[in-house]
């Protein structure tokens, strides 16, 4: 009964979703038909989406999306890899904490896409640049999270491995840190969206191939249907990202 | 008798700022031997079994373990917590591991004591699941079985019943008297619950009003499992009642 009931239910949000995307498509087609100069119609947006992907003139969309990613893959797992490594030397020792904090603070509240200048200046145009962007943006919210999950871990914790004797090194590596883990998951979840949107900021600046890239030049030819097929890509890949970590996240962290 | 003692509290004392919690406190257990603590809320009995434990320094007085200071890295001290302390990050089989892991016991020792625990707290079905989808009347059971499974020297528990409907705890009552016979253990049950404490101690030390003392240490000598509808035994409960009704 209930389970006929839970069922009906799912079935009625599959449905409402499945409306709310039809009528989307639905504002689409009457704007573009009423007014052509503003955007394409949706099937001659899906047309010259398999231009560009089977024919292209030029650096292909896959090529673009390809670019973007390998920036978002490199910045990305350097940062998760450095902000656990500060955030964990955050949490855990006073004295760097004392000392480094002060400037964290005062670095923190800036824009990562504000730093685009200074990178710039300092590494040219390059690679480094744009993955020195997307770092900045990723890297915050990970020193961030790990940080305040060590500060917020229940005290019972350590007490229970200060009665068992552990020594400080265990009471880090098999207290601490499991403890706030889902902290620092949190943390990396942010940090890939910040990424992603990062990267499409950095290339819309500074760059010769990327989604970003392809926004921009499009918006100079005033491609509209270009536009249209990068701002989808654009969101279906950083949906496509979230639900991946999701996933991954019922796997390494289950409790 | 003190040559004898296996944990010896010599004036013990604990002073938050300028609040005295605990006044000189002193007794002797025997090993093996099952004391209950009771008395009035907040005079102070976490606090004092957080010194037992080496947790918090004492102001001053020295806890002695075998005649030594007690050191949580030289000792096997084991400590149930009022509030729930299974780690949600391992599973029921993993917590009770745990401690014996810390402590490097040998592989097959792990192994035979965690099915023991798992056997005697009916844990079996529940071994790989995590904390956060068991009751917290198991999850109190995984703890006192991560607690037991180290045969400690010293065994502390801080009401670990708190949450348990009053079917259950009976039953834990028994699995716990159980267990302290079969490991050695000697064990500190701190209780709210006079009727539970006389259920299950040989000794029952009373403590008074903050500033904390001894108000006096009740010898309770009935054969278990005990009745509690029999005379002696409400007699006791009413005495110790009385000492704690009286201020
Ligand atoms: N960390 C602390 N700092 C200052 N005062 C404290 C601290 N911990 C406990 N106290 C005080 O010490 C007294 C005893 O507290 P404790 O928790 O040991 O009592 P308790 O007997 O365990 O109470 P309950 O029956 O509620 O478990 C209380 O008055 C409390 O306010
Ligand atoms: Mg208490």
């Amino acid at each position: 009964m209930t389970n006929d009931g839970e069922k009906m239910k799912k079935a009625l949000c599959a449905v409402i979703s499945l409306l709310s995307v039809l009528t989307i498509l639905v504002f689409w087609y009457m704007i573009s038909w009423k007014n052509p100069e503003l955007m394409p119609t949706p099937v001659e947006t899906l047309k010259q989406m398999f231009e560009m992907i089977v024919n292209p003139t030029g650096v292909s969309l896959f090529e673009h999306v390809a670019a973007s990613f390998t920036r978002v893959f490199i910045a990305y797992f350097s940062a998760t890899l450095a902000g656990v490594l500060i955030g964990v030397a955050f949490g855990w020792s006073e004295i760097f904490r004392d000392f480094v904090h002060p400037i964290f603070e005062l670095l923190r509240p800036i824009p990562p896409i504000a730093w685009i200048p200074i990178i710039v200046i300092w590494f040219g145009i390059g690679e480094v640049s744009k993955i020195a962007i997307v770092f900045i943006g990723a890297f915050v919210p990970i020193v961030v999270n790990t940080y305040s999950g060590m500060m917020q871990m229940d005290p019972i914790y350590e007490k229970a491995g200060k009665v068992i004797g552990a020594n400080r090194k265990e009471m880090l590596l098999e207290i601490v840190i499991p403890a706030s883990f889902p902290h620092i998951l949190a943390g990396m979840k942010t940090a890939l969206s910040q990424s992603w949107a990062c990267v499409i900021a950095a290339e819309m600046i500074v760059a010769q191939k990327g989604l970003g890239y392809l926004i921009v030049r499009s918006m100079e030819s005033g491609n509209m249907g270009n536009i249209l097929i990068s701002i989808f890509f654009i969101s279906g890949i950083s949906a496509l990202l979230s639900y991946l970590f999701n996933k991954l996240e019922a796997i390494i962290c289950p409790w | 008798m003190s040559e004898k003692a296996k944990v010896s509290a010599v004036g013990l004392t604990k002073k938050f700022d300028d609040l005295l919690v605990l006044d000189n406190i002193s007794f002797d257990i025997a090993k093996g031997e099952f004391v209950c603590i009771v008395g009035p809320t907040g005079c102070g009995k976490t606090t004092f079994l957080n010194i037992l434990s080496k947790i918090w320094p004492a102001t001053s007085g020295e806890l002695l373990i075998d005649g030594e200071k007690a050191d949580p890295k030289k000792h096997n001290i084991a400590f149930a917590f009022q509030e729930s302390s299974a780690f949600p990050w391992l599973t029921v089989e993993q917590n009770i591991r745990f401690g014996m892991e810390q402590k490097n016991l040998p592989k097959e020792i792990i192994n035979e004591r965690t099915e023991q625990m798992l056997e005697l707290l009916e844990l079996k079905e529940a071994r790989n699941y995590f904390p956060r989808q068991i009751s917290a009347s198991m999850e109190s059971r995984v703890v006192i079985g991560r607690s037991f499974a180290l045969h400690p020297d010293l065994l502390l528990m801080d009401e670990p019943y708190a949450q348990l409907d009053i079917e259950f705890r009976y039953h834990l009552e028994d699995a716990v008297l159980k267990l302290s016979k079969m490991t050695g253990s000697t064990v500190i049950f701190v209780t709210h619950n006079i009727e539970e404490a006389v259920y299950l101690a040989e000794r029952c030390i009373v403590l008074t009003n903050k500033p904390t003392t001894v108000k006096t240490i009740e010898k309770i000598d009935l054969p278990y499992p005990r009745d509690i509808c029999s005379k002696e035994f409400t007699d006791i409960r009413d005495r110790i009642t009385d000492y704690i009704k009286w201020w």
